[in-house]
């Protein structure tokens, strides 16, 4: 009888030690983040390599007899000879809510000392973006905080805006006020209980910059409490390129989690011109082809497949993306540039010469556009700024004129003057963001010519009294036209007496 | 990669496309060849006979199957590991052993890139990557 047992035993002993196969190879060399590895041959386009230690790979390029791969992690370590495994597995990142409040690098790994990352989900860096079918169009505002671009370039949720510019123009400044500003709108909207409220989480990706601008940023959220509905993504210029490359992918995996599970998210990835820079990089390593400007030919499949899952998807929730793009003298027509105004929904330019002018922040009206944002713009926004653009434009145009001496007819000097009180008011301090109810009533103001008479040095400073006249005063009538969103003869009548109110207190 | 040594790696390949009859590499094939290189010399004959030796180690690679075992590996098993990968590969696969004390107990085979795994070791290491 025994032997019988013996014999199921045998089995069970077989099958509990089911040999496990895997598919190996060697660093045949290893070199500024990328090993070039003998063997492999199973090894699939993208695929997730383990090298010893903790360091992981990507293998980008499948040759005949070597396989490229760029290495995530420490790589210090590893030298020729090494063993390499497949593990059969796409590069992925944890998701969900877990992330939030939490800095993590490309691997999703976290660099805050905050502990483990609570997330039982994970989510693969690389996905084909949603097609045409299951998109819906853009219909629902996303309020940047920021008036010139709410009131004449306006963002809805899914759309996919550029901000760019040359260096220092405040192109972090402005994806910064919009993250501060949803997070604030998050807590007015959920404290009130409404279930309709949609509230947007933020992703901030961070590609190549210094630590101490990273620093600044992430201190930036936390002292305006929008930490808790904020996540950073971190691969910074001292890191290696590989996880500059594959940073921007990590941050939209962990976006596409909240818009598949039927909540809005918003992305900034800062910047997409550092992070075309780490893509050369590794082309150059792994002796790929390069073309203009020395970019390997694939540059623009790189980001049009990053910002093609930025989108608005029926039933379900939304991403929007902000993504940013550094210029050199306001070249917007260099390779980079060009490739990426292409592929999103408009552009929000910034400009040197407005910034050092005081004009801030320095959105160039006139080569600044919104292509789809202007059907989630609010009633009650397009009724106080709806000329707003065209003025702004003309008074550009007529300002060149003006120093051509003073016979200029009445009319001109009427318009010149309206045009220089619109960019004053829109001129905004860093990190304030102006909710939507108050920048209504800001422009309601002008529209009615409220700062007509003030002294032109005086507007800016006239808004921000407004704007606190408003707060401490009429917050009944501040909610009302944020929940009406329009508006109607009782709201414009409670506008006048308040900004009656207020020119007594502001002249006096 | 130079333009140089990519020449060099493509006489590479072709030697060893010549070293290979009926689908196994061909010891007088490889003499053949050392024999003309050592005549003719190619440009940069140090690159062409790197390539070469690596991908002829490759090629044999592929039809041995590396027995590696915490003792000494008993002939009937080797016989039954060589079978089982010749019926797998589709190709002749011969079984040499290897001792290899680090495994504990039980099994480490490689055959070409391809590594099987039965050892303790072995299941422990997934124990401890699995999370
Ligand atoms: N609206 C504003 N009002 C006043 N200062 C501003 C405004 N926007 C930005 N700044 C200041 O201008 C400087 C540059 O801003 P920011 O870092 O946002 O620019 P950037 O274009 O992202 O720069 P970089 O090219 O270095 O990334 C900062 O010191 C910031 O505080
Ligand atoms: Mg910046």
């Amino acid at each position: 009888m025994s032997s019988v047992l013996e014999q199921i035993e045998q089995q069970i002993a077989q099958l509990s030690t089911k040999a496990v196969r895997k598919n190996v190879g060697t660093i045949r060399t290893i070199a500024d983040g990328v090993a070039k590895v003998d063997g492999l041959s199973d090894v699939m386009y993208n695929e997730m390599v383990q090298f010893p230690g903790d360091a992981i790979g990507i293998a980008l390029n499948l040759e005949e007899d070597e396989v490229g791969c760029v290495i995530l992690g420490d790589i210090a370590k590893l030298k020729e000879g090494d063993e390499v495994t497949t593990t059969g597995k796409l590069l992925s990142v944890p998701v969900g809510k877990g992330l939030l409040g939490r800095a993590v690098d490309s691997l999703g790994r976290p660099l805050d000392g905050k502990g483990p990352i609570n997330s039982t989900e994970a989510y693969p860096v690389e996905k084909i973006a949603p097609g045409i079918v299951v998109r819906k169009p853009v219909t629902q505002a996303l309020f940047t905080g920021i008036m010139a671009i709410d009131s004449m370039i306006p963002i809805g949720r899914g759309q996919r805006e550029l901000i760019i510019g040359d260096r220092g123009t405040g192109k972090t400044t402005i994806a910064i006020d919009t993250i501060i500003n949803q997070a604030r709108i998050n807590k007015v909207g959920l404290a009130s209980g409404d279930p309709k409220f949609r509230p947007v989480y933020s992703i901030y990706v961070a590609i190549g910059q210094k630590n101490s601008n990273i620093v600044r940023t992430m201190s930036a959220l936390e002292a305006a409490g929008a930490l808790e509905f904020t996540i950073i993504v971190v691969a910074a210029a001292a890191d290696n390129p590989a996880n500059q490359y594959v940073a921007p992918y990590a941050g939209a995996a962990i976006g596409e989690w909240f818009m598949d599970n039927g909540m809005d998210a918003l992305i900034v990835y800062d910047d997409l011109s550092k992070h075309a820079v780490a893509y050369r990089q590794i082309s150059l390593i792994l002796k790929r082809p390069s073309g203009r400007e020395a970019y390997p030919g694939d540059v623009f499949y790189l980001h049009s497949r990053l910002l093609e899952r930025a989108a608005r998807l029926d039933g379900k929730g939304s991403l929007t993306a902000l993504p940013i793009i550094e210029t050199l003298a306001g070249d917007v027509s260099a390779y980079i540039p060009t490739n990426v105004i292409s592929i999103t929904d408009g552009q929000i330019f910034l400009e040197t010469d407005l910034f050092n002018q005081g004009v801030r922040p320095a959105v160039s009206v006139g080569l600044s556009v919104s292509r789809v944002g202007s059907a989630a713009q609010i009633k009650a926004t397009k009724q106080v700024a709806g000329k707003l653009k065209g003025e702004l434009a003309q008074f550009r145009e007529l300002a060149a004129f003006a120093q051509f001496g003073s016979d200029l007819d009445p009319k001109t000097k009427a318009q010149l003057d309206r045009g220089s009180r619109i960019v004053e008011l829109f001129k905004q301090p860093a990190l304030n963001p102006i909710p939507i109810e108050l920048q209504v009533a800001t422009l309601w103001a002008m529209q009615k010519g409220y700062y007509d008479e003030l002294d032109l040095k005086r507007v800016t400073a006239a808004a921000v009294s407004l704007r606190e006249h408003f707060s401490t005063r009429h917050d009944a009538l501040l909610s009302k036209i944020r929940t009406k969103a329009s508006l109607d003869a009782e709201l414009e009548a409670g506008l006048k007496a308040a900004c009656d109110e207020w020119k007594s207190t502001f002249a006096a | 990669m130079s333009a140089q040594s990519k020449a060099a790696e493509k006489v590479a390949r072709l030697f060893f496309k010549l070293s290979v009859e009926g689908g196994a590499v061909s010891a007088e094939r490889v003499a053949g060849i050392l024999a003309y290189i050592e005549r003719h010399r190619p440009a940069n004959p140090l690159i062409v006979l790197r390539s070469y030796h690596r991908l002829i180690a490759a090629e044999l690679a592929r039809g041995r199957a590396v027995v590696e075992h915490s003792g000494a590996a008993p002939e009937a098993l080797l016989q039954s590991i060589a079978e089982a990968m010749t019926r797998r590969y589709r190709r002749p696969v011969t079984a040499i052993s290897r001792p290899n004390p680090a495994l504990i107990a039980g099994l480490r085979v490689r055959v070409g890139d391809d590594v099987y795994e039965s050892s303790i070791a072995a299941r422990l290491s997934t124990l401890s990557t699995a999370n």
